[in-house]
């Protein structure tokens, strides 16, 4: 009797060692990200929080002085990863009450890409940019899991797997002196609400 | 991986391993009660996940000539195990390999740790720069993976920076903190310590993805 006490003890410890194993294997990408989340919605990086559903376009001055202090409580997530190939584009949507407009200017072949993630796993479903549509301009409705609206004409639609889509873009920069011209191309690729 | 960090991972793995062992072969069982098996296993279960992401990220990473680089970060096929590697690998948001592959080193081709006290050269042979449909890159960071102030603002090199090819078509890139003479279009400035490279190239050519395209070694070229 005693032994089959014992036994159930250990069946137990193994069911939640299994269970948690999995569970936190499973969740990881979700967790690893909560600072990003974070950093975009509470923080922000360099002019406070980035409200969810816009865009955040690193300022020229930033990019090309890597040194610049951000103002207090900014997220440094910009500061990690060096990069001085492109300015960032960051941001969190939410479409969960609707679909967004996702538009892009005509780039004039200047290099760049627009990363749509799913933060739930840290995978991207879906890339607006050079190497998938292309250098010119265009506008495409964001969907998330579910909408069964019409997509008006003119715009291609890409389906979110996820309500919540982690945007990350990259914008081209030449040289210190490409910086102010790559910004005035990046502020253009903007997020709308689906009118009507 | 840091090596601070890779001590956490071993000793999160020794700790979980150890109360497995001792759970199976060293307990009395029929002392233990529920809560402490439920509360136990769950901090177990938690920690293997953390060590079995590293281990399996490890069995991923593709290394060639000191130069490491993940398959299949950010892809939405990668599974759930693949998943949460990379996540640990890679905190933010990566590329996919065919919109961008980076490559990380911390060493030279001999595997020792890159320092601006040493002169090395990053040589392509003729023809062999990495290839890509959009623009290639080298940038170097502290050992923080942190920018280090320095005389020319330069903090990187690729192929729109102009690169002055050698006359049989090579392209050397100086990695050193002092100019070399001659070849400051090449000089990309190391800091005083330890610094790291990130070699990326956006669209990268079919070479890259496919796996035939090998980064040429870090050299080192005072000798000492």
């Amino acid at each position: 009797m005693t032994l089959q006490i014992g036994y159930v003890h250990l069946i137990i410890v193994g069911a939640f060692v299994v269970a948690a194993w999995l569970l936190a294997t499973y969740l990881s990408p979700r967790l690893m990200l909560l600072p990003y989340k974070r950093g975009i919605l509470n923080q922000g990086i360099e002019n406070g929080p980035i409200p969810v559903n816009t865009l955040y376009v690193q300022s020229a001055e930033l990019f090309v002085n890597p040194f610049t202090a951000l103002p207090a409580g900014s997220s440094k997530l910009l500061s990690y990863g060096t990069n001085r190939d492109t300015l960032y584009v960051v941001g969190w949507v939410d479409l969960s009450k609707g679909p967004q407009v996702l538009t892009v200017p005509d780039m004039g072949g200047r290099y760049y890409s627009v990363q749509l993630t799913d933060p739930s796993k840290n995978t991207n479903f879906s890339y607006v940019g050079t190497r998938t549509t292309g250098s010119a301009a265009g506008t495409y409705l964001i969907t998330g899991p579910g909408w069964t609206g019409q997509v008006p004409s003119g715009m291609r639609q890409i389906s979110s797997p996820n309500g919540a889509v982690l945007v990350a873009g990259r914008v081209f920069v030449q040289d210190y002196a490409d910086a102010p011209a790559a910004y005035g191309m990046a502020a253009q690729v903007t997020l709308a609400p689906l009118a009507g | 991986m840091s090596r601070t960090y890779r001590y956490i991972v071993i000793a999160v793995g020794a700790v979980c391993l150890y109360f497995l062992v001792r759970l199976l072969f060293f307990t009395d069982l029929t002392t233990r009660n529920v809560p402490s098996d439920v509360f136990q296993g769950i901090l177990v279960g938690a920690g293997l996940a953390l060590v079995t992401a590293q281990l399996y990220g490890r069995t991923k990473v593709k290394k060639i000539n000191g130069w490491t680089t993940a398959i299949g970060a950010g892809a939405s096929d990668s599974g759930m195990f693949l998943r949460a590697a990379n996540s640990w690998a890679f905190p933010g948001p990566i590329a996919v390999a065919e919109e961008a592959t980076y490559w990380r080193t911390g060493s030279d081709g001999a595997g020792h740790t890159l320092n601006g006290s040493h002169r090395y050269v990053l040589h392509f042979p003729p023809g062999q720069l990495p290839p890509t449909d959009a623009f290639w890159s080298l940038t170097m960071g502290d050992g923080q993976n942190r920018y280090v102030p320095n005389p020319l603002d330069r903090y990187h090199v690729g192929n729109h920076s102009g690169l002055v090819p050698n006359t049989d078509g090579s392209v050397d890139i100086y990695l050193q903190s002092s100019a070399p003479l001659g070849h400051e279009a090449n000089w990309l400035p190391a800091p005083a310590g330890d610094f790291i490279l990130w070699l990326r190239v956006y669209i990268p050519g079919a070479a890259i993805l496919d796996g035939t395209y090998a980064v040429p070694p870090v050299t080192k070229v005072d000798g000492s």
